[in-house]
């Protein structure tokens, strides 16, 4: 087995490794791919959300984007009221999204299934409801709106000159490699291992002594503060307001990460990718077709439906399950 | 008072359309232990068919049982291309533990949720359009006063009562009917006294897309027909089944009704933009009060 250690610098490795890739594409790139990389980097930690929730623990939440609002709304409020950095205001959206990650849990963990998928489809439709109720603080349908401001001096020195989408996805790389970072040892320490005993078993994981109830709440915990997390990068690229989480924004993300395999942190990975950037690939191939734009509009959804469908029924592992299976092969071999 | 009547009139038109819903989803929950989060888009999808039809000068009555056909063969679709094969593979890798035996099917149905509305998109444009009514939607008079009761009203409830009464009769005094709560009571055994559960199961999933056929078919003509306009009555569904312990079709009635009156009371009483949490804060409450619902019966876990 592997030693704490290795796994410590194992993970940094790899966090290091997804941050400095996605630096070179970034620097590389033209501005609209480095939004879309910019996505790809914020949604991944939502795409781990899920990741950790639903393929780690064994709970569904179809309310990751109505957290991820909360993330959203806490870091708008504390920049725009209480003028804290953008910096300290994503720390502290993880915080409180975390603590209403809590709340949620300490409801989820009495229920199962389709209970569970039911009660988490009420809340991401009540949630963003709140921003009409409280319109003067939240602004209504509108929203607040937000960006992650100008690079500091010191950057501009040492990189060069970075435009406003560059400088988006410089700012989501250290939050989305940390969280790589994090999810990476989570799944291999003790607590994953108890997550996926009770997943797995949940009689045979409490008549062994784990604490059934608790650890599933703690699991809803961590989900939610990395959604608050993805929620407050991905409102700060302009607007944090109730059309910015919309539900399909929860199906989207539970949809990226069972294509790319539910329970593989590359499976996230490759899952994100494919949800940023299906739209455009699906784009690229009706231009050539010349297809209406009813069609053309609707196509990317049916499309990752679709797969999605396929994914469930052909290839429930994903599409990491090939890679995984190669780290197998290897490791039994040793 | 006559706020109160008001309230209670709408609440009781809607609390029976809510039951309709409602039941759609417990007869897949207790044939094939399937929650069909999918349930409200072949409602929409069949609508849209309906829809067509009478644009294209079909008479309503016609486009009606279409519509409700058109719903039993979705249903069946559903669970013979889709839940047949993943029930197939339960023990896969992903699927061999219970929690996700339980939680695949549920984002299983919101993929086909998504490419129905995606469909429907792409075939009538998802542009929101009108839906027409049998009879007529404006008040009924009592002498000078328009009560807020319409004759369509009384239609809906005429609708619900006997499909309520036909299903009971059909799962009382109807072979299929006993093997349907058979299976839905013990598989193995109902399997093993030569019912084929498997047909069994498509039957569930057929009914139930009758009933949330028809519940489109009522729900339109007030709130429009687009691709998202029935995801609202899903949640407001799945609370009145939970409300009714997700396993009794009674329950699922009554728990319609109740969701019903707690909507109109708060449009009436509050505003429209509180419905959402109302409905939240009634499934928290009933979640933690009585999780196994009003009709339902507590599952007991056996090691």
């Amino acid at each position: 087995m592997f030693s704490a250690r290795r796994i410590w610098l194992k993970s940094t490795l790899i966090a290091a490794l997804f941050a400095l890739g996605l630096l070179i594409l970034g620097k590389t790139l033209g501005a609209y791919n480095q939004t879309q990389l910019a996505s790809v980097a914020t949604l991944f930690i939502g795409v781990l959300s899920v990741t950790l929730l639903t393929g780690a623990s064994g709970q569904i939440s179809l309310g990751q984007g109505a957290i991820m609002a909360v993330g959203g709304y806490a870091a708008a409020l504390l920049v725009l009221n209480l003028g804290f950095s953008i910096w300290l205001a994503f720390i502290l959206a993880v915080v409180i999204a975390a603590i209403a990650g809590l709340f949620l849990g300490l409801a989820a963990a009495r229920l199962t299934g389709p209970y569970l998928a039911g009660t988490t489809l009420v809340i991401a439709l009540a949630i963003p409801t709140l921003a009409n109720r409280f319109e003067s603080t939240l602004g209504g349908d509108v929203g607040l709106s937000v960006d992650v401001g100008n690079p500091p001096m010191w950057l501009t020195k040492f990189l060069g000159d970075i435009g406003i989408e560059q400088w988006q996805l410089f700012v989501a790389i250290p939050f989305s490699a940390l969280t790589l970072f994090g999810v990476l040892n989570l799944s291999r320490s003790r607590s994953g291992r108890v997550w996926r005993a009770i997943r797995d078993n949940e009689v045979a994981a409490s008549l062994h002594g784990l604490n059934v109830a608790r650890n599933k709440v703690i699991a809803f915990v961590c989900a939610s503060g990395l959604a608050g997390l993805a929620g407050a990068l991905y409102g700060f690229r302009g607007i944090v307001g109730p059309s910015v989480y919309p539900i399909d924004l929860s199906l989207a993300l539970l949809t990226g990460a069972v294509i790319g395999g539910l329970r593989s942190i590359s499976g996230a990975l490759i899952g994100t990718i494919f949800i940023v950037f299906l739209p455009d690939l699906i784009g690229k191939i009706t231009s050539t077709f010349k297809v209406s734009e009813q069609v053309s509009n609707y196509l990317p959804a049916l499309v990752s439906g679709v797969l999605l469908l396929l994914t469930i029924v052909i290839n429930p592992a994903g599409l990491a399950t090939a890679s995984t299976q190669l780290l197998k092969r290897r490791h039994r071999t040793k | 008072m006559t706020q109160f009547i008001t309230a209670f009139f709408s609440g009781s038109a809607h609390g029976a359309i809510y039951a309709l819903v409602s039941m759609g989803l417990v007869l897949v929950w207790r044939g094939a232990g399937v929650v069909n989060f999918a349930q409200m888009g072949q409602a929409m999808f069949t609508t849209y068919i309906a829809s067509q039809l009478i644009m294209h000068k079909s008479s309503y009555w016609i486009a009606f049982v279409i519509a409700l056909l058109a719903g039993a063969i979705l249903g069946a679709i559903v669970d013979f291309g889709l839940m047949r094969p993943l029930s197939a593979r339960k023990n896969s890798a992903l699927l061999n533990s219970e929690s996700m035996r339980t939680t695949i099917p549920v984002i299983a149905s919101l993929g086909v949720l998504g490419i129905l509305k995606a469909l429907a998109g792409i075939i009538w444009a998802g542009e929101e359009r009108g839906f027409p009514s049998p009879v007529s939607t404006n008040g009924i008079k009592i002498g000078t006063t328009t009560l807020a009761f319409t004759a369509f009203d009384l239609f809906v409830i005429g609708v619900v009562l006997i499909t309520l009464l036909l299903t009971t009769v059909f799962f009382t005094r109807t072979g299929m009917g006993l093997a349907m709560r058979a299976s839905a009571l013990n598989p193995e055994v109902t399997r093993l006294s030569g019912i084929r559960i498997k047909s069994v199961r498509t039957l569930s999933w057929a009914i139930s897309g009758v009933a949330s056929s028809l519940a489109g078919l009522l729900i339109t003509p007030s709130t429009n027909l687009s691709p998202n306009t029935l995801d609202l009555l899903l949640i407001v569904g799945f609370t009145a089944a939970v409300i009714g312990g997700l396993t009794s079709l009674v329950g699922a009635v009554v728990g319609g009704f109740a969701i019903g009156y707690v909507i109109s009371f708060v449009n009436v009483y509050s505003s429209p933009e509180n419905v959402f949490l109302a409905i939240l804060i009634f499934l928290m409450l009933m979640l933690f009060l009585r999780p196994q619902g009003i009709f339902g019966t507590k599952e007991v876990r056996r090691v």
